[in-house]
């Protein structure tokens, strides 16, 4: 390209050197003017990101600012277009005063997405918003970087210590630091259970009467598989879906409930599974780990046609269950093409809606093998539901101002009602076992017919274990799972190279 | 301006102030030295906007991850590469950098083999098809327009719901192309795909494959449609009297002519699938599918910025190697 111009620039000599000269005189008041945009585009951030260590744990004055005030709160979109009733419930029963006005911001549904905007913000050291709404699978991650305001230091204790003696414990337990702090209220609870048609298995033989007893005392899972085997025998339709796609899902919720079930764990007792990372065991070779992944393949291949099944269990779900997420594995229920579902309480909203299956749809708390009592550590085993769940944390670097009026929306939190009201606004489930199923709670339509499993569920829920490290063990659990399951691997070679991979990952941080 | 001074007044110390002395300077130059000083505000322009973030993130990837911190870890030095290149940091990785060993399982597994997979077969399809298409543009039929339009459509389909489109296909229950152990679909039944394509590692690269050329081969054919019809139309006639046949006249005056534009066309293709990202992450996930910028993404979402910045100018290192290789083979056929 250059060579064609530098000709043609010789054609004409003098010109050329006219040319340069005004070019010259140009250039210097061109130059000046690009110098000065240079200086106007400097950034003067410090960039180490530590700002917000210095703001976590200052008492914050309990009084409620005079003056109006607006605060944050960073949620998703179900919060911002309910906008009205909450702030309704929380100024009439929960006292909110009146010149404070809460704001919910619609973020993303995606959790990792909402993750990686905290993290900007937070990293930022950005004053707003002033509370966030965080996943209870990520809360600890932020507490451990330093990133959140402490709450047992800048809030008063009457509303900390009830947080620790009224909530699920293992809720509480993932907005924890090591040293015991909160560092987040738990905002609602989410647990899985399981889902199932009753017309269907009316057909198979099975009546209301023990319909009734499994909606409040798990079964074994040997008994589940009979009784979703023999609806498929006198009903033609597709067995049990659940979520086995190599994704998060699986290793923090599906597999946490397939393995506490079988009283296996990943790391030994409940009391390791926030750390400390290194030094906790990795039991994911035990044998009721590995039975859990020979369950879940008697499952999808069935005790005949897989040497790895578990002896008992018959093959109830569809090949397609290793490709299933929430979403792929909810829609051939809700079609009606399938007997039995396991999902969050989403999904009974949609399937115990009157146009859908309305009473036909039967809820239980997850089934078991390995009863509490009869498990290697305490607290793990049984009925166990993954534990979802959101908690409201602190942004440390908010204004005083406004870190006041947020202890006074902390503080209407607090109110029974506010909670009951939220569970009928939204459907967010409440954190405390004692308002799950109440006699308010029975009568929402239609999951009020399903409180009492879902109180169950709730006595029973698993948090995954979060660690700084958890996003990287959870990669390595999902795709093991899942490369045994789609018959890559035995159910021993996979969790024995699941030990490695994560032993190897617990050593290096 | 103030700097000019007026004719004639004390003309022996206008040749010697800085002014007169940058202006002698520059009068003295070459023309080509001339060129390229006119040229240096452009350079140091785009350097600015295309170098600095690849300095910048060749800076991050010097520190090590810092899981525990908020922000980045100490300085590590090349220790981030050695520890990704050796496998030493494999276990933290959601997917290896390099494959673990030479089975078929273990390729599809890594990062790199995968992206190098998808990029050769990808891009092979894409300008086979896209040349055939171009060929068939470039003849004087009715309805020539419509089909032109045709084969655009796909390219102006956004890659997101063309992700959807292809994930919907290979869903159970729900695809057309997929079927059940019990009731298996043709592509099931002649052992192409197994039930579950999007969770296994070789049948969901394929289907990515397929999407991308799905989409793409049209850009193809409009790059090389552009070459064919900048073609003087009189070589053919002379060609014709001449006696070629087609096959000749293709093989002496349409293939030799257009190689320069296919080779560019090449070129754009080949850096576009070393990148692919939203396909992967819309039809199958990054988990089953590991490509080099999934690795980038999955890892900085993880907070491993070190390791996520080294993964990341590696990327940038062997796209510039194989840019060179073009730019060099270019360069020679057009000698």
């Amino acid at each position: 390209m250059i060579v064609p111009y530098a000709s043609v620039m010789s054609d004409d000599n003098t010109r050329n050197g006219v040319a340069r000269r005004e070019y010259l005189a140009a250039a210097g008041g061109a130059g000046a003017t690009l110098g000065l945009a240079g200086c106007m585009g400097g950034g003067s951030g410090n960039g180490d990101g530590s700002g917000a260590d210095t703001a976590t744990g200052t008492p914050i004055d309990t009084a409620a600012p005079e003056e109006e005030i607006t605060i944050q709160v960073a949620a998703d979109s179900n919060f911002a277009n309910s906008q009205e009733a909450i702030m309704k419930t929380l100024r009439e029963d929960g006292g909110l005063p009146d010149n404070i006005t809460v704001e919910f911001l619609a973020g993303s549904f995606t959790t990792g997405d909402r993750r990686s905007k905290y993290q900007q913000i937070l990293s930022a050291g950005q004053q707003k918003p002033t509370v966030f709404m965080m996943d209870n699978g990520w809360t600890i991650p932020f507490i451990a970087r330093g990133q959140l305001a402490n709450l047992s230091k800048v809030l008063p204790g009457s509303i900390t210590e009830t947080v620790k003696q009224d909530y699920l414990d293992n809720m509480v337990a993932t907005a924890q630091g090591q040293n015991g702090d909160l560092y987040g209220i738990p905002l609602f609870a989410d647990f899985p259970t399981i889902q199932y048609r009753k017309d269907l298995m009316r057909q198979a033989g099975y009546s209301d009467a023990e319909f009734d007893k499994w909606a409040t005392e798990p079964m074994t899972w040997t008994r589940f598989s009979e009784v979703v085997k023999k609806t498929m025998d006198a009903t033609g339709k597709t067995g049990f879906n659940w979520q086995g796609a190599a994704y998060e899902g699986l290793s923090c919720c599906d597999f946490i409930e397939f393995m506490g079930s079988h009283g296996g764990s990943y790391f030994g007792t409940f009391d390791n599974y926030f750390g400390p990372i290194g030094e906790r065991p990795v039991t994911v070779d035990s044998e009721n780990v590995i039975n859990a992944v020979r369950m879940m393949r008697s499952f999808i291949y069935g005790p005949g046609n897989d040497p790895a099944a578990l002896d008992g269990i018959k093959d109830i779900s569809p090949d397609a269950v290793v490709q299933y997420k929430e979403e792929s594995s909810r829609k051939p229920f809700t079609n009606g093409d399938v007997i039995a579902l396991r999902n969050w309480p989403y999904s009974i909203n949609i399937n115990a809606a009157e146009d859908v299956f309305g009473e036909d749809l039967g809820v239980m708390p997850i089934p078991y093998a390995v009863s509490q009592s009869d498990s290697e550590y305490e607290t793990i085993g049984g009925s166990t539901s993954a534990l979802g769940g959101w908690h409201l944390t602190l942004n440390p670097n908010a204004t005083d101002t406004r870190k006041q009026a947020a202890v006074q929306l902390f503080k209407a939190l607090q109110t029974d009602e506010v909670r009951i009201k939220m569970f009928e606004i939204g459907g967010w489930i409440p954190p405390i076992p004692d308002l799950i199923a109440t006699e308010r709670t029975r009568q929402l339509k239609p999951i009020g017919r399903y409180v009492d499993s879902l109180k169950v569920a709730g006595e029973n829920a698993l948090p995954r274990p979060v660690t700084v490290v958890w996003p990287q063990e959870s990669t390595q659990i999902a795709s093991e799972v899942n490369a045994s399951i789609r018959q890559q691997k035995t159910p021993k070679k996979a969790m024995t190279d699941l030990k490695k991979s994560l032993e190897s990952i617990e050593s290096q941080v | 301006m103030s700097t000019e001074q007026p004719t004639g007044s004390a003309p022996r110390r206008e040749r010697s102030g800085p002014y007169v002395a940058v202006v002698r300077w520059m009068e003295n130059l070459s023309e080509t030295q001339y060129a390229y000083l006119l040229l240096t505000p452009a350079f140091l322009l785009l350097g600015a906007i295309a170098f600095w973030p690849l300095v910048s993130t060749f800076q991050l990837s010097l520190f090590a991850d810092s899981l525990g911190q908020a922000s980045v870890g100490e300085f590590i030095g090349l220790g981030n590469y050695v520890a990704i290149l050796t496998g030493e940091r494999t276990a933290l990785l959601p997917s290896p950098f390099l494959p673990q060993s030479l089975t078929v399982g273990a390729m599809f597994n890594s990062a790199l083999a995968v992206t190098v997979v998808f990029t050769v077969i990808s891009v092979f399809f894409e300008t086979i098809i896209g040349f055939v298409q171009a060929l068939v543009l470039d003849q004087n039929f009715r309805g020539r327009r419509w089909v032109r339009v045709a084969i655009i459509l796909p390219w102006a389909i956004p890659i997101v719901v063309q992700g959807m489109i292809f994930f919907l296909m290979f869903q159970p229950n729900l695809g057309f192309l997929v079927g059940t152990s019990d009731n298996p679909a043709f592509l099931n039944q002649i052992g192409l795909l197994t039930t579950t394509p999007l969770a296994n590692a070789q049948d969901a690269t394929m289907i990515v494959i397929v999407a991308d050329v799905w989409k793409t081969t049209a850009f193809m054919a409009l790059l090389i449609l552009a070459g064919m019809q900048s073609i003087d139309r009189s070589l053919y006639d002379v060609a014709k009297v001449a006696g070629a046949s087609p096959w000749q006249r293709f093989k002496y005056i349409t293939f030799p002519i257009i190689l320069p534009t296919v080779m560019v066309a090449m070129l754009f293709r080949t850096i576009q699938a070393m990148r692919i990202y939203g396909l992967i992450e819309t039809v199958a996930g990054c988990t089953t599918v590991p490509s080099l910028s999934c690795l980038v993404i999955t890892t900085f979402n993880n907070r491993m910025l070190g390791s996520s910045a080294t993964v990341a100018f590696i990327t940038a290192a062997i796209i510039a190697a194989i840019v060179s290789v073009y730019i060099v083979g270019y360069a020679r056929g057009d000698v």
